[in-house]
């Protein structure tokens, strides 16, 4: 790379350059009021001044704040060439950065009407502070979406990230993948005429927030279809895609701020970092009396694809056609979409949904409803026919009342409302109480079982570092170059074990006081456990229609 | 659409450098002028928002590098821009000889949908100073003949024509994305049956 020519090298890679342009940029001139005789107003032209200094934003000057004089090799095209330092950095400077984010933007909509129409997000500290941001442009530079903040007030950092894309890709024909400053990391992915950036301070790997970005992206998808967004910007590179997207912005926001970064504590995020869902721990005869009941009424509808019964975040049953499945992606998808429409409740609902890794072309269509306002779990019923809305409407009634005759809608409530299983589990887990968390994921299902989240992750604080110990075993087991099998780590606060056998992965946190023999103890006793409940908290195969 | 959010327009200014694009920008936006040159290094953002027909607009001004040496760089800029401001200082003439160039280059680059009727403004700049030597009847004439590009000569030092140049620039942007309103095709149904079945080799292994 050369270092004269290209303002990207410049900030990132040289600092005597940087000072360079710092002089060139930063000072304000001396003679500038005398020249063109405007001298009268000190006052007036400071204000003018500092307006300048926000509004106008060169590449160099950008850089300089977010990547400051970290030297070395900082643009990393290779995902698995980050180095154990930065991580070090990371640790020591996000607990600055929590306490700089006293207070935290939640945009719950993307009906923005701004209440702070010139708001400088980019000297805002609660703005900076943030853990994580997540940007969305076209290849044209044009906004697309901000996870924090207005990104109508952004338009300059996003030429900013352009340029840095743009460049790798023209003069190096390659394309970013992420850079790594002051323990932030900057991770890139570049999709059909989007570009999506994350910019995190959390302790997600470049491969999590890579595959956070994706998730992003299809969710995107999930509202325009692949090929209807392609044609879009095959005819109009200057297109404003917010115009599409407006009214899903929620469901990006609600699919980013799963972890601990929007303040959550919830095992949702877990799902994401294992790819996977979790299942709705349900008697296998109440499980089998409900998928039975889907088939009586669905097996002759044409043309239905799925169906869909969650609740509570959790998959109680999925029945599909022959020869078609559902990734966990597209189930997330779904997931995320029940979870932040409220709608739902109140209406049978008709709608559009792509499942990108099912078919990024094209819609299905999807009647959802919640079986009974004395049930809350919702169902969805999705077919390829956009005219089927009555056929599926009156086969969902027929479900419901069968599922309430055979008192399955009772013992779906029993799991809502007194978590029987869920308590049963976590008995299972107080009879160890050294053991505070696990993960448990078969290997031949994307399906996630984990207790309830309990002391100490309770609050905000610890369950980031259950997060960041969950990232940090989860990237290292599946680290492309150097998978491993087993990793077993005394914490200052905690017993970390990743175990991965033929048949499961196991990730579990123990008190810290814990010897080895006892934990391999532990452990031996939980997977006998979840062997034995297995149905119970897992469904081995999908019945079909 | 329920949520109808503010156009934004993507605007390039393009020009030999020294022209005074860098300044432009800042006498438009910031309402100031330095006598002093610093090159633009790579392309500088910024952002005004204007008004045009009661419409709200935020402008997105890329103000690129003039210098040689930067426009391998430039070129990655200018895909997607809704209007392109193309600059030449009176007092210079290759300045003036290098629009085609530069009009050309940036076809060619954008490759806009619609070539012949995409908005370009031309201005030019520095008519405050007494050497002028590009006269306006042959800037006008070199606008006619590239299907009357609108032209405006300006001085970033005066502050002369320079609101009104960019208004002109947001309102023609503006035109044309107003052309091109509805994108509601639906797409085709899905096709079931055909052996386009899931994707075998998934590396996230498993289904749920």
């Amino acid at each position: 790379m050369e270092i004269e020519q290209t303002p990207t090298n410049v900030a990132t890679s040289d600092t005597n350059s940087t000072s360079e342009y710092l002089d060139a940029e930063g000072e304000s001139d001396p003679d500038e009021g005398v020249a063109d005789g405007v001298d009268e107003q000190d006052d007036y032209y400071q204000e003018q001044e500092r307006e300048a200094e926000a509004q106008r934003h060169s590449i160099i000057s950008e850089l300089r704040g977010e990547l400051g004089t970290r030297t070395g090799n900082a643009l990393s095209p290779d995902p698995g060439a980050e180095s154990g330092q930065s991580k070090d950095l990371a640790a020591s400077v996000e607990s600055l950065a929590l306490s700089a984010s006293a207070s935290v933007k939640t945009e719950d909509s993307g009906n923005t009407v701004d209440d702070e129409p010139d708001h400088d997000y980019q000297n805002d500290s609660a703005w900076c502070g943030q853990k994580k941001h997540i940007f969305i442009l076209s290849e044209a530079g044009k906004p697309i979406y901000s996870l924090h903040g207005s990104e109508d007030k952004l338009v300059t950092l996003f030429g900013v990230i352009q340029a840095l894309v743009s460049f790798v890709q023209h003069s190096q024909q390659d394309a970013i993948t992420s850079i790594h400053a002051r323990g932030i990391k900057f991770v890139f992915i570049q999709r059909n005429s989007l570009i999506l950036v994350a910019a995190s301070r959390t302790n997600m790997s470049v491969q999590q927030l890579q595959r956070q970005l994706s998730d992003v992206y299809n969710q995107i998808l999930s509202t325009l279809t692949y090929s209807h967004m392609s044609k879009i910007f095959e005819k109009r590179k200057n297109f404003d895609l917010r115009r599409l997207l407006s009214g899903s912005e929620r469901l990006i926001y609600n699919l980013l701020s799963n972890d601990s970064s929007s303040k959550r504590v919830s095992n949702n995020v877990f799902d994401f970092l294992t790819n996977s869902i979790r299942v709705f721990p349900l008697a296998t005869s109440t499980r089998s009396n409900i998928i039975s009941a889907i088939q009586a009424n669905c097996s002759k509808i044409k043309d239905l694809v799925f169906a869909v019964l969650i609740a509570n975040n959790q998959l109680i049953a999925l029945v599909r056609m022959k020869k078609y499945s559902i990734h966990p992606a597209d189930l997330r998808l779904i997931f995320n979409l029940i979870e932040c429409s409220q709608s739902f409740k109140t209406y049978e609902n008709w709608t559009p949904i792509c499942l990108p890794i099912f078919d990024k072309n094209g819609y299905l269509h999807a009647h959802v409803s919640y079986l009974a306002e004395d049930c809350q779990a919702c169902l969805l019923l999705l077919s390829v026919d956009r005219n089927a809305f009555f056929t599926l409407s009156e086969a969902k009634a027929r479900i419901t009342e069968k599922l309430r005759k055979n008192h399955c809608l009772d013992a779906i409530n029993e799991g809502l409302q007194q978590p029987y299983n869920d308590a049963k589990l976590y008995e299972q887990v107080l009879s160890v109480p050294e053991l505070r968390h696990f993960l448990y994921k078969p290997k031949t299902t994307a399906q996630l079982l984990c207790p309830m989240l309990r002391h100490p992750y309770k609050s905000l604080e610890e369950f980031e570092r259950l997060e960041a110990v969950y990232c940090n075993i989860l990237h290292r087991i599946h680290n492309n170059a150097r998978p491993l099998k087993l990793i077993y780590e005394v914490r200052e606060r905690e017993i970390v074990l990743a175990w991965v056998t033929a048949t499961y992965e196991l990730y579990a946190v123990f008190e810290p006081i814990v010897d080895k023999a006892t934990v391999i103890k532990y452990v031996d006793k939980l997977i006998k456990w979840i062997e034995k409940e297995y149905d119970v908290y897992f469904i081995r195969t999908h019945a079909t229609f | 659409m329920a949520t109808r959010k503010k156009s934004l327009l993507k605007v390039i200014i393009l020009g030999d450098s020294s022209v005074g694009k860098t300044s432009l920008m800042n006498q438009y936006v910031n309402k100031r002028f330095s006598n002093q040159y610093k090159a633009t290094i790579g392309a500088d953002f910024c952002t005004k928002e204007v008004v045009v027909d009661d419409r709200v607009v935020t402008m997105q001004i890329w103000d690129t590098a003039g210098q040689e040496r930067f426009q391998s760089l430039g070129v990655a800029f200018y895909r997607g821009a809704d209007c392109c401001v193309l600059v030449y200082d009176v007092t210079a003439p290759n300045s003036f000889k290098n629009l085609d160039s530069w009009r050309d280059e940036f076809l060619i680059q954008a490759s806009p949908r619609d070539p012949e009727h995409f908005p370009f403004v031309v201005l030019g700049n520095k008519v405050d100073l007494d050497n002028r030597q590009v006269s306006t009847r042959r800037a006008q004439q070199w606008c006619q003949s590239k299907n009357d590009i609108p032209y405006y000569e300006t001085s970033a030092k005066e502050g002369i024509n320079v609101e009104m140049a960019f208004q002109t620039i947001a309102k023609n942007a503006l035109q044309q994305e107003a052309e091109a309103e509805i994108y509601n095709e639906f797409p085709d149904q899905i096709r079931l049956n055909s052996d386009r079945n899931n994707r075998p080799g998934n590396a996230d292994n498993c289904q749920c």
